[in-house]
């Protein structure tokens, strides 16, 4: 069957939590950007206003205190000497310009770097025709505000050049400042985006846990209710669909069984009759008679094996089996396997390190025996009968072990061989009530049901044949 | 006179075969298709051993079991298509003596009758006292606080074997051999729910019992 494959929408070169993450960075970035950029424009302005009012108001006051200095025929000595006192804003460098005879203009500056220079044309000609005026102007790359004020009806003209610097530090600082606050609120809003993201996909962090906790095997697994009506559609289509592969199992699993039903009738009904033909067996008039019954009585074993084996796999498949736990002396029951699965021929030696003897464990007992059952059974089929049991501590696990003289298993049929109807070298013959093809397989199961687990490997000190261990947690008993 | 065994089976093919190996071992069978006809059978003549089926259709096998029970101490071995561990547990309870699971071995059937129909073994003492609790092995009779407790057969094997060893734990597997005849792998769960049953009889709090005691990973023990 095509499987069909639904793409979510996404462009999906970055994550959902990423892309989450940096939409609120990039938008808290543009917002604190526009802020402090408002924020600086605005103060600017605010700031170079107040200081061109105070520096026009000052400028005014001194323009009238040397109104009565200035004329055509002052020396330049007094009204320098005046400019000095003036009270001026700090950095402010006054300049009085008196016109000449001649309709040229004399300078008489307070310092003489800052001298008729520095005063732009512009504002000269505003000045000149009797108004007075401002202006920016970068003076040897420093920033300066030139304040021009006409004197005595345009006969002179008082000119103030003051410093903008302290000014424009105090901006520069501002605007680090603002710089240094967007860039922590970017982060905050990044962070809060990654946050948020992690909130906002919690849910879907769940569907995954639960998707898990089903492959798993936990059938009942169900998500809770959520009140985001956005969310709940995908919570109540995932419980839809587990109680939907719940119920799909549940019939499978009631399958098995009343196939289990319908199998096991006409077996017992095999079972009773072939021991009555059996303990006739001696009445028989001919060999093939006997023969025949022989086959039938051992065939009809055979058969009650596999589907014994069969249910007790459909039974995993189904995942109902579930663990019967009681406490066992574990020495005890290996050796009691060991004896009944031989039956009368020669005892097998159960070997166990000395802190073992005593050992109780909590395990199924029945699982226990079928497991070494199918083990010893194992090493009959292809090893030649088993060489030797051992009970083994292995840190947190028991390891129980059969070793055989047979062949031993390849490197790479080690892991096939626990499959379901996998045979081992050699394979094709079946021997006796043996080769069924479920017995690893199962002892795999039952193992995986403890939570242990089963591997075959060479035996140790080079002995020739194969060692297969299983690996049981050992439960507080 | 030969041991009448009643088998109480809905699938006549199942009954006949059955009926067939158990006469073969020597037995004499009655048969009955339903519970409804096994309790008018089992009224009418004697029966020694009851072999039913828990799947029946009608009266279920459970149902069978307890009104069986409910007259007679006789020995009852439930069928059960399934080793699941309700069925089996819900069986005894019901007051079923063992169980088998279909299909089984005619002979494995034989052993198990043979095992419930053995005689209460015999002990040396006459008069076994525990605190209120009174065992008379001779008369087959047990009294609690002076009263005379009903057990079934079974019930008093496996009193009589803790009573014979005072104080000593005895394991699932030694009750299982020693009261069913059964040998080291079977069910322990045929021992913990008959111990159940035997505390509702002889115990005063069945719930917390004060005779009959389990000894955790180790078995049962009877103690004054």
């Amino acid at each position: 069957m095509a499987r069909r494959r639904l793409r979510l929408p996404s462009p999906a070169r970055l994550g959902l939590r990423l892309r989450i993450t940096i939409a609120f960075a990039a938008s808290t970035a543009l917002l604190a950007a526009l802020l402090a950029g408002t924020t600086w424009g605005l103060t600017r302005e605010n700031l170079l206003n107040q200081r061109e009012a105070a520096a026009i108001r000052q400028a005014n006051l001194n323009s009238i205190v040397m109104s009565s200095l200035v004329d055509a025929d002052a020396r330049d000595e007094p009204i320098r000497e005046a400019l000095g006192n003036l009270a001026t804003p700090t950095g402010a460098r006054p300049i009085v310009e008196v016109r000449q005879a001649g309709g040229g203009w004399r300078s008489i500056p307070l310092l003489p770097t800052v001298g008729a220079a520095a005063i732009p044309d512009a504002l000269r000609r505003s000045v000149t025709n009797g108004e007075a005026a401002r202006m920016r102007v970068d003076i040897d790359g420093e920033p300066e505000l030139v304040v021009g004020i006409p004197v005595n009806d345009g006969a002179a003209a008082y000119y103030e050049v003051v410093s903008l610097t302290e000014l424009e530090r105090t901006l520069s600082s501002l605007a680090v400042s603002l710089v240094g606050g967007s860039v922590v609120t970017t982060l905050v809003g990044g962070t809060l985006g990654y946050w948020l993201s992690r909130r906002t996909l919690r849910p879907l962090a769940n569907v995954s846990l639960a998707a898990e906790a089903i492959a798993g095997g936990r059938l009942d697994t169900r998500l809770e209710g959520v009140e985001d009506p956005d969310l709940n559609v995908l919570v109540s289509s995932f419980n839809h669909m587990a109680q939907a592969l719940e119920d799909r199992i549940d019939r499978d699993g009631r399958f098995a069984s009343d196939v289990s039903h319908e199998l096991r009738s006409p077996l017992m009904t095999l079972a009773a009759s072939v021991s009555v033909l059996a303990s006739r067996r001696g009445e028989m008039p001919d060999d093939p008679a006997r023969a025949a019954v022989d086959l039938m009585e051992a065939d009809v074993n055979r058969f009650q094996q596999l589907v014994d084996d069969l249910l007790e796999i459909s039974r995993f498949d189904a995942g109902v089996a579930r663990l019967s736990l009681e406490e066992v002396r574990l020495p005890e029951l290996v050796r009691q396997a060991v004896r009944q699965h031989r039956g009368d021929r020669p005892d097998v030696p159960v070997e166990l390190d000395a802190d073992l003897a005593g050992m109780v464990v909590r395990a199924d007992k029945r699982r226990l025996v079928r497991i070494l059952d199918n083990l010893l059974g194992n090493a009959d089929a292809y090893g030649g009968g088993p060489a030797r049991v051992a009970i083994e501590s292995g840190g947190p696990e028991v390891l129980i072990a059969v070793e055989d003289d047979g062949p031993g298993v390849p490197a790479e049929e080690r892991h096939r061989i626990f499959e379901r109807f996998s045979r081992g070298p050699g394979a094709g013959r079946l021997t006796g009530g043996d080769g069924v093809g479920l017995g690893l397989a199962l002892v795999a199961e039952h193992a995986r049901l403890h939570g242990g687990r089963v591997w075959v490997e060479d035996r140790p000190e080079g002995r020739p044949g194969a060692r297969f261990v299983v690996a049981l947690p050992v439960l507080p008993a | 006179m030969a041991t009448r065994i009643l088998t109480v089976e809905d699938d006549e093919r199942i009954r006949t075969a059955v009926k067939l190996a158990l006469e073969d071992e020597g037995w004499s069978v009655d048969e009955a298709a339903t519970g409804e006809e096994a309790l008018g059978r089992f009224a009418q003549a004697p029966t020694d051993v009851v072999l039913i089926d828990i799947m029946l259709p009608g009266l279920d096998g459970f149902e069978v079991c307890r009104s069986i029970r409910r007259m007679s101490d006789v020995p009852i071995i439930m069928v059960t298509a399934r080793e699941d561990t309700h069925d089996i547990v819900a069986g005894l309870e019901a007051g079923a003596d063992d169980y088998l699971t279909k299909p089984f071995a005619p002979k494995e059937l034989s052993a198990r009758i043979r095992a419930l129909l053995r005689r209460v073994r015999t002990t040396d003492a006459t008069h076994l006292v525990f605190g209120d609790l009174e065992i008379v092995p001779e008369e087959n009779v047990v009294r609690r606080a002076g009263h005379e407790v009903h057990l079934t057969k079974t019930e008093f094997r496996l009193l009589l074997e803790l009573a014979t060893s005072p104080g000593r734990v005895l394991s699932r597997e030694v009750l299982l051999e020693r009261v069913w005849g059964h040998g080291y792998f079977a069910d322990g769960r045929l021992v913990d729910v008959h111990v159940r049953r035997l505390r509702m009889k002889v115990e005063a709090d069945p719930a917390s019992p004060r005779h009959v005691m389990t000894v955790r990973g180790l078995g049962y023990k009877l103690q004054a």
